[in-house]
């Protein structure tokens, strides 16, 4: 619902915006803008995502193996004690593949899945199914059901061999980033777009913020740069510096993932650009420190706890052959100057997005 | 004797040759400002890129400078990086999570990473095992020390004084990162130039052997150098935390091949086919100068890639050619 009402929303101010020419338009576009991040400033309700089933009776004796991309990085443990916190509750077995990001031990982890007999078997928090297309595959045929979490954008497709995804909107992200931008540049956005192409949801998720940027404002400049995840640190810092350098008209930043702040900042330091802005997403708690000392402007968070709930969701829906959402229904919050302290001081990965998904969780599992 | 002057001919154009290998990445250097100068005139030659290339590469010019002590000596140390990180990490673990002073962390850095140079050294020397697989092990040791001393989360929020001194403050409208690098790179070409010590540094690396016949204690100098290498490696770990103001456990290990990359480049410049701090440093920034005019030029990705493995390639290669395809000994 979160995407198709934003899409629309857009949708609307971009039909209007040929008739309403000029200022105009430019008004149009700022109140499609407003509307559009005000949404999402609200501490959100909870939407079920599907009917409501008897989760208890449905996964009796079924289990789930979840591989992690890997779990040196806190968004996955925190992902990952949201969704065994989910299961407990339930009441089925959950075990979460512990690595540190090998292939090997993905291909380690998916063998141990078919072996000890799994009821379905999910790669989450990034890992890409095709690099373990045999293995899956062959758990597929073992018949395990297999899964992804927070992996793909919604409007992409999962591979075939995967029975279902909990998808994330990064599209809507893009929008809320773009519009950003623009309400915050006062309509004039020259922006600087940091992504990392080697990353899935990468592509949609920079032609999400592009689009709504060109559509907003057809004459106002933009830049993408590519930046490969393992170059993060030594080409994002020289990466920003050229770009500024090159135009110095730039006065809005968007790192697409919010750990990529930390070395866009000293690049905007050393190239005296202290007053450009930085918009980005993820809600990293680093980051979210970083918009209350002020060196970030906005930070778009997800609520960790809230998608660990809601990827177990679609997971007994697909082991209890019932259809499955096309998202995971995050919902998407901003964190900005007005309300950075209801983050934490220092942040956490689940302040702030309030507790509504625990009780509306339970009340669709049959749990109350 | 009647061949007197015959040698006068060769050794003038033999000079030549030489000089012209001396100062061929310099040369090299100034072609590559020359291009992008002329392809984008009104951006790139300007002081405002100038300083920017200048006051970013503080980081990779000290961990190149640090790694360059051991190569030196005929050792190598791949646990640098790992330094790095794990100083950069206690550094704002210390600061922001146990409220020490910066000016404490940032000794205690140093010092974290002297030691672990000295260790290095223990393992390498007590035990005569290769220096590739005793700072491969250290390294990968304190990737794991950092991970648990940081929850495996980036910190943030570093004291702004270390920041100010690192990347705010200005000379010459070049930051003061730029500064310590530089001075670290002169320090370093006067120890090993006229020093007894950098002499004898020398010596052990051209070999050993003969070092120890000559009365050389070599297994001290090859100690020091792996003190010397954490020590500045921790160093740069202070910078990078300086730099970004936050610490996280991974990316600071991208380092490691680029100052790899940029000790072996500086191997080609000023004193070819040896290690040394000036031709190190021309090599950082003959890379970021190309680096920065590609992505200036708006190149992809790939293209900064290839410029930077191909440059790599192509100089140290000329060199060779240039010195007849003499053997390397690096180790």
């Amino acid at each position: 619902m979160t995407t198709f009402t934003s899409r629309f929303a857009l949708a609307c101010g971009l039909a209007l915006a040929p008739v309403l020419a000029g200022p105009a338009a430019a008004q149009d576009a700022m109140e499609t803008a407003q509307a559009l991040l005000e949404k999402h400033r609200a501490i959100p309700e909870f939407e079920p995502q599907g009917e409501p089933f008897d989760a208890q009776a449905c996964m009796e004796g079924e289990s789930v193996f979840s591989i992690p991309i890997t779990m040196a990085i806190p968004f996955n443990v925190e992902l990952q004690r949201a969704m065994a916190r989910a299961a407990e509750e339930v009441g089925f077995t959950y075990t979460t593949w512990e690595n540190q990001g090998s292939s090997d031990a993905w291909i380690q982890g998916v063998n141990q899945a078919i072996s000890q007999g799994y009821s379905l078997v999910d790669v989450a928090g990034g890992l890409n199914p095709a690099v373990l297309a045999p293995q899956l595959t062959e758990a597929s045929e073992a018949g395990l059901k297999v899964t992804t979490t927070h992996l793909y954008d919604e409007t992409q497709e999962q591979a075939d061999f995967v029975d279902a995804s909990g998808k994330v909107p990064y599209s809507t992200v893009g929008e809320i980033l773009a519009s950003w931008a623009y309400v915050e540049t006062e309509g004039a956005p020259n922006v600087l777009i940091i992504g990392s192409d080697d990353v899935l949801p990468t592509e949609p998720f920079v032609q999400s913020i592009q689009d709504t940027l060109s559509e907003y404002c057809p004459d106002c400049t933009q830049k993408y740069i590519n930046v490969p995840v393992n170059e993060w640190a030594t080409r994002i810092q020289s990466g920003t510096q050229s770009a500024l350098l090159s135009d110095p008209g730039i006065n809005y930043i968007i790192p697409i993932y919010d750990s990529m702040s930390q070395f866009v900042i000293p690049a905007l330091r050393i190239a005296g650009a202290t007053d450009v802005g930085i918009a980005t997403f993820n809600g990293t708690p680093f980051v979210l420190d970083m918009v209350r000392e002020g060196t970030v402007q906005m930070d778009v968070g997800e609520s960790l706890g809230w998608a660990g709930y809601a990827a177990v969701d679609a997971m007994m829906r697909t082991i209890c052959d019932m259809e499955v959402p096309e998202s995971l229904g995050i919902p998407l919050l901003i964190f900005d100057e007005s309300n950075i302290e209801t983050a934490g001081n220092p942040a956490d990965f689940d302040s702030g997005y309030g507790d509504a998904h625990v009780q509306g969780f339970r009340a669709l599992w049959g749990l109350e | 004797m009647s061949a007197t002057d015959t040698p006068s001919r060769p050794l003038a154009s033999l000079d030549i040759k030489k000089e012209v290998e001396r100062y061929a990445l310099v040369l090299g250097w100034i072609f590559l400002i020359a291009i992008f100068g002329l392809l984008l005139p009104d951006t790139f030659l300007t002081w405002r890129t100038f300083s920017s290339m200048l006051g970013s590469q503080a980081v990779l010019v000290v961990l190149a400078l640090g790694i360059l002590i051991p190569l030196t000596s005929g050792d190598f140390d791949l646990s640098a990086a790992s330094i790095l990180v794990f100083g950069s990490m206690f550094l704002a673990v210390s600061n922001v999570q146990w409220g020490w002073p910066v000016g404490l962390s940032v000794v205690a850095v140093v010092l974290i990473g002297l030691i672990a140079g000295l260790v290095n050294a223990f393992f390498v020397l007590f035990f005569r095992i290769h220096s590739l697989i005793v700072t491969l092990g250290i390294g990968t040791f304190l990737n794991g020390m950092t991970l648990w001393i940081s929850n495996s989360r980036t910190v943030s929020g570093v004291s702004m004084e270390l920041v100010e001194i690192v990347v705010i403050q200005r000379l010459f409208g070049v930051p003061l990162a730029f500064y310590y690098g530089l001075l670290v790179a002169l320090v370093m070409w006067y120890m090993l130039e006229f020093t007894i010590s950098g002499r004898k540094l020398l010596f052990v690396g051209r070999g050993r052997e003969v070092a120890r016949l000559n009365g050389v204690p070599v297994e001290r100098v090859r100690a020091i150098a792996f003190g010397i290498s954490g020590g500045l490696s921790g160093l740069a770990g202070v910078l990078y935390a300086g730099m970004t103001g936050s610490a996280d456990p991974t990316s600071g290990l991208q380092l490691l091949l680029p100052a790899f990359a940029a000790a072996f480049l500086g191997a080609t410049a000023i004193y070819p086919g040896r290690f040394n701090p000036i031709g190190t440093l021309v090599g950082v920034y003959f890379l970021i100068t190309g680096i920065t005019g590609l992505t200036m030029l708006g190149a992809d990705a790939y293209v900064q890639s290839l410029f930077y493995g191909g440059a790599l390639v192509v100089a140290v290669s000329l060199s060779q050619l240039v010195r007849q395809r003499q053997p390397q000994h690096f180790a």
